[in-house]
């Protein structure tokens, strides 16, 4: 379970950027963040793992133990310990290219193991076992072995899937998971993501709102720092309308000013 | 014909710039007391002094194999050492991985070193190893840091940095991130600085040898001082396949690593 409590945080002209954000996330819940691009979304996710420190407010993980962390008070050596079990997904991947499929989902681990072991010895047969169930889980396992340099979008993006998914984690965050996929893609990547939210909560942002419909068991729609909608994934095109109305009426007005032509 | 003419406009404007540096050369010539006179002088007597020296020494050929070994030994243990000091340097000197202040004095270092020549180096040297190949080696490895280092440097900055900050947010600490994510990233590259570097080595020993270091450079000093030209011819011969066979090697080796790095 995560709970976050009253985040803020302010730029130092006074800006606020998070303006009292609180929610809970529960196992068995898929939440999808919604909102207009520079209304906290990413700040608010980048929170949960402790990315971000924010000006006031908690952010509290609670693993299958019971035991309690707050993310923003605890220190550096803590937080590191808390992280391993935090899997994260971002929109560009951000795997190590030059590495194998395999060792990529390996290095969700690197936190849990003794840094001695990781830099002399590297994994163990047994741990490279599991990672491969993890890959066979995202069904890739036959890439195993290829330059993840090589591999395509969709590809990598199942790569970070499996590396979460070897991490065992308390918690899945997700910052815009498909916002660089084709749709086919897109709908693989939901697909993989949502059955991991039956023993843990999972939080992503996400621009697609025909998507969250779909496959989000909840929305949360942040609009200028503060929480807007919190319910049923499915909204009315009103909602729509008022969640991203500002964006799309500039978007509107700007189609006015500037005439496109497409240019072969 | 109107082209033409527009053609030779440009160069208008270089008229005053090389009139500039016309001047300058011939200030300097006059200064350094270099004539067209004396460079033709010169080069007939450098003529006449080549024919002098041939044929070369055969009989000296096999024992002058050891001592270009060992040239090429220093040149080998030089790069090798100075490759593992350039990666400490360049770790340090990259931004994304170092403090702002610890990058800014070891760039300075860094810089200050390829400042000097590797001859003042071994000079400097020479005062607390004494004469040989142990002065050399040391010279080498330090004149490794203000190229490797610095180059190593730059291609570490290049690194994407969410990446890191994905191996971060599992768990893993900074050793298991240069491990596993920045060593392998920027692997092809190392190898392609510390080919190139080896080439220069290798020159760099035959000069330190005829300063003090030993090896092959001794010999072509030795046999000038005694007035052997002959053997001196022989020592510049096998120089000369010493440069080239690694120039080749080197180059074959590096174009290998493009390639494969196009496939990635």
């Amino acid at each position: 379970m995560i709970e976050v409590k009253n985040l803020t945080k302010s730029l130092p002209n006074g800006r606020k950027l998070l303006d009292g954000i609180s929610f809970t996330v529960k196992k068995g819940e898929f939440v999808g963040i919604l909102g207009p691009s520079g209304a906290g979304k990413t700040l608010t996710l980048r929170c949960l793992n402790g990315l971000l420190k924010p000006d006031s407010g908690e952010v509290i993980l609670e693993d299958e133990k019971g035991l309690k962390h707050d993310l923003c008070k605890i220190n550096k050596r803590e937080l590191r310990r808390v992280r391993q079990r935090i899997g994260v997904i971002f929109q560009g991947y951000h795997l190590v290219k030059r590495l194998s499929a395999l060792e990529n989902v390996m290095i969700g681990r690197l936190g849990q193991i003794n840094t001695f072991r990781s830099l002399f010895y590297g994994f163990t047969d047994e741990e490279a076992v599991e990672a491969l169930k993890a890959l066979e889980q995202v069904k890739i396992a036959n890439m195993a072995e290829m330059k993840t340099g090589t591999l395509s979008g969709g590809e990598m993006q199942r790569v970070a899937i499996a590396r979460a998914i070897f991490q065992s984690p308390a918690l899945l965050i997700a910052d815009e998971p498909i916002s660089n996929l084709d749709p086919s893609n897109a709908k693989i990547i939901m697909k993989m993501i949502k059955p991991l939210s039956a023993n843990i909560p999972v939080v992503g942002v996400f621009h697609q709102p025909e998507m969250t419909a779909k496959y989000c068991t909840r929305i949360i729609a942040i609009k200028d720092g503060k929480i807007f909608y919190d319910g049923d994934p499915k909204l009315s095109n009103n909602m729509l309308a008022e969640i991203y109305g500002e964006e799309l009426s500039q978007i509107e007005q700007q189609e006015h000013a500037i005439p496109m032509v497409a240019v072969n | 014909m109107g082209t033409k003419k527009y053609s030779f406009k440009r160069y208008r404007k270089l008229l005053l710039p090389l009139i500039l540096l016309l001047a300058v050369t011939e200030g300097a010539a006059i200064v350094c007391g270099a004539t067209f006179e004396k460079l033709l002088q010169g080069l007939s007597k450098g003529l006449s002094f080549l024919l002098y020296m041939f044929p070369p020494d055969w009989s000296a050929f096999a024992e002058m194999l050891q001592p270009a070994v060992e040239s090429i030994l220093i040149a080998f243990l030089g790069t090798v050492f100075g490759a593992i000091l350039s990666i400490i340097f360049a770790l340090f000197a990259a931004s994304n991985l170092s403090n702002k202040y610890v990058r800014s004095i070891v760039r300075f270092l860094i810089g200050f070193e390829r400042s000097i020549p590797e001859i003042v180096i071994l000079l400097l040297l020479i005062a607390a190893f004494g004469l040989g190949a142990m002065a050399g080696i040391i010279a080498l490895s330090i004149g490794c840091i203000g190229m490797i280092g610095k180059l190593l440097g730059d291609t570490i900055e290049e690194i994407d940095v969410i990446m890191m900050e994905s191996m971060e947010s599992v768990g893993a600490n900074k050793l298991q991130i240069i491990a596993f994510g920045v060593m392998p990233q920027i692997m092809p590259s190392l190898i392609s600085y510390v080919l190139f570097r080896f080439e220069i080595n290798i020159r760099l020993s035959v000069i330190l040898g005829a300063v003090g270091a030993g090896g092959i450079g001794y010999e072509l000093e030795y046999a000038f001082g005694l007035l052997e030209y002959h053997r001196a011819l022989t020592a510049i011969l096998i120089i000369m396949i010493m440069v080239f066979g690694t120039e080749r090697l080197s180059l074959m080796l590096r174009n290998k690593i493009k390639t494969e790095g196009v496939l990635k």
